[in-house]
């Protein structure tokens, strides 16, 4: 019986604190709308997706190879991602390039969002600076599990 | 060691004894202390010209070679001096003045000298000034590999093991100082059968195997001892694999078979034919079991032996010794094929136990052995007799049981279809499809040898003990399992824990 108690209790002193941010903030935006400055602002809200904050230069967003002068990724299918990778989710294919002066490049390069856990080592770990998260892409939510193994060398 | 005379020295202030004629880095790495170098190596002649393995000798004004001095009674040597440290810094600057930063696309890198030594004795900030060489970087010099002269450091181990070991001599260096470069002999390509060793003794990426070329990288390896089970020499091999199972579709599970270390069959080397058993273990294998050539969802391999059973034990017990046939192979281990004589020949009292095998084919002198089978001695070891089969006692046969898909060598298809056709219940027990499956009432599919543990007796009766080098394809058994297992389905008592 006490136990019952204890929860009607609780609920009750929930909802009084949310009741008390609610007349708090709504008090200090009223405040705001005509003008008057007070030591404490009310709390923000961002509508997204209609309005989005900016991201920060250093923010670790959907990885992109970086393409050479031709177009092709600049990466080298060294496989350094691969091995520095704690989440094993990059794949890389090597093939031969017809350039001698490229050699080897990637014939596929597959990042697996499902298991990236963003931590940005294998951008770290490129010899050639060809991996990076700089996309700004962070909207990678999908019905179909095939869409989180995105090739990235080839559009 | 008695017999030999052994001189006493000391390097690094460490007591070491070696055998006389010996070299100082021989003593030195018998003790425990490494020495760098790249031209030297333990299966070819000294050259000394990569001067990475200099050190210091007591009452020698200048620095020596460790790879060409020979140990003396009382030598004092110190490896790890300033002056040694500060000469290979120096010739290793010099080495890599003129070598390319390739790493990243270079085949070699984790398991290359020159990365390793630069790890412990670069001088790492560059000095250089000049503009580097520019060389040609794919040159393919036959047997599918590929020369790139700028990561060439012109060690001459290549060009030595082709003038020693095959006696070929197909490279060789060519143009002086500065411009000197690895090249054909007369443009005369690489063709030998012991080809593949140069990529493994090539201490930079300068000589790579189209096979393996790009494939992987070699930190990903899982690199273990087998024998190679390719012709009665038994060489050591290593079964280079990755770990990772199963595998995305097309993806290779086992990348190269590299030569293994055993003085007493194959030194340091493996021909071109072991080197291609890395297919066998990957290509063309059985992944499950076959019924009348298609696939049989749902039966495993403990129904399939059931079948075998039920099949021995229609034939009444007296009429066993000549209506069940067995062909049996040299590819079996010892274990196995003593497991075979227990149930085949002591339990069952079968008089037709044949062997089957791979046509011999041409010794080459070096290793290779004309016979093709690996336990050719194993089988006279086990108290078996290697004879080879005879179609019409296979004919004859109400039950067969045939091991491995050699019987294609000894007869023709035609009229090894008929005298199969005349065989009411015959089973085959193989690790690889071939145009025998769809024959045999059953297939069973079973391990290739780097995929089990054994033992194999080679031509010269050295008995070697291997253990498991891959971990066998999904659905496979050991041959051992499966005649284990038919033993006692039959109701025989035989070792079944020798099988595993």
């Amino acid at each position: 019986m006490s136990g019952a108690w204890t929860a009607v209790k609780e609920i009750l002193r929930g909802t009084g604190i949310t009741a008390r941010h609610f007349f708090v903030n709504m008090g200090l935006h009223t405040l705001g709308l005509f003008g008057v400055r007070t030591k404490r602002r009310g709390a923000v809200t961002i509508q997204y997706p209609e309005v989005r904050k900016p991201l920060a230069p250093r923010h670790r967003s959907l990885h992109r190879l970086r393409p050479r002068g031709d177009g092709r990724p600049s990466c080298v299918a060294c496989m350094l991602c691969v091995t520095v990778c704690p989440a094993e989710c990059i794949t890389v294919e090597a093939a031969e390039d017809p350039d001698p002066e490229v050699q080897k490049a990637p014939a596929r390069f597959v990042v697996d969002l499902d298991r990236c856990c963003f931590c940005g080592f294998c951008v770290e770990a490129c010899p050639v600076d060809a991996i990076r998260m700089d996309t700004g892409e962070i909207r990678l939510a999908s019905t179909e599990r095939a869409d989180f193994a995105r090739r990235l060398d080839r559009p | 060691m008695s017999g030999a005379a052994r001189v006493g020295l000391t390097i690094d202030g460490r007591p070491v004894e070696a055998a006389a004629g010996a070299s100082v880095l021989k003593a030195a790495e018998a003790a425990g202390i490494a020495i760098p170098h790249f031209c030297y190596h333990p299966g070819l002649e000294i050259e000394g010209n990569c001067r990475m393995c200099l050190v210091e000798i007591e009452g020698y004004p200048k620095l020596e070679l460790s790879c060409s001095t020979v140990v003396r009674e009382g030598m004092i040597v110190r490896t790890s001096t300033d002056r040694v440290r500060a000469a290979r810094k120096d010739v290793l600057e010099f080495l890599l003045a003129e070598h390319p930063l390739d790493c990243p696309i270079c085949d070699k890198a984790g398991e290359c000298l020159l990365q390793d030594h630069y790890g412990l004795h670069g001088r790492y900030a560059g000095r250089m000034a000049e503009v580097r060489e520019r060389r040609e970087k794919k040159i393919p010099i036959g047997r599918g590999l590929i020369l790139d002269r700028e990561r060439c450091v012109l060690c001459t181990r290549c060009v030595r093991f082709l003038r020693q070991v095959t006696r070929t001599g197909e490279l060789g260096v060519f143009e002086r100082a500065v411009g000197s470069e690895l090249g054909l002999a007369e443009g005369r390509p690489v063709d030998n059968d012991y080809s593949g060793n140069l990529v493994d003794i090539c201490p930079v990426g300068a000589i790579t195997s189209e096979d393996f070329r790009f494939r992987t990288r070699a930190w990903f390896l899982d690199r273990r001892p087998s024998v190679c089970p390719r012709c009665a020499r038994g060489c050591a091999v290593v079964v280079e694999s990755v770990t990772g199972y199963p595998l995305a579709a097309g993806e290779r599970r086992v990348y190269r078979v590299t030569a293994g270390v055993n003085p007493a069959v194959n030194g340091h080397w493996i021909c071109d034919l072991g080197r291609e058993g890395r297919r066998e273990i990957d290509e063309g294998r059985l992944g499950a079991v076959l019924r009348k050539g298609v696939r049989e969802p749902g039966l495993a391999w403990p129904g399939a032996v059931a079948g075998i059973a039920a099949a021995v034990r229609s034939v009444p017990a007296a009429e066993r010794p000549g209506g069940v046939a067995v062909v049996l192979n040299a590819r079996l281990t010892s274990e196995e094929l003593a497991l075979a004589r227990e149930l085949f020949v002591a339990g069952l009292g079968l008089r037709n136990v044949f062997f089957a095998g791979l046509k011999p084919g041409r010794a080459d002198g070096l290793l290779l052995t004309a016979e093709r089978m690996p336990n050719g001695r194993g089988v006279l070891e086990a108290g078996l007799s290697p004879r080879p089969p005879a179609l019409e006692a296979l004919a004859a046969a109400r039950v067969l049981i045939v091991f491995g898909p050699y019987l294609t060598e000894h007869f023709e298809a035609g009229a090894l279809g008929r005298a199969l056709a005349a065989v009411p219940a015959k089973f085959l027990v193989s690790a690889h499809a071939g145009p025998l499956d769809r024959l045999f009432d059953a297939v069973l599919p079973v391990t290739v040898p780097a995929e089990k543990a054994g033992t194999y007796t080679n031509i010269d009766g050295l008995r070697q003990g291997f253990s498991r080098a891959v971990e066998p394809a999904p659905g496979v058994v050991p041959e051992g399992a499966v005649l284990a297992r038919l033993a006692r389905s039959l109701g025989l008592d035989i070792g079944d824990a020798d099988a595993r």
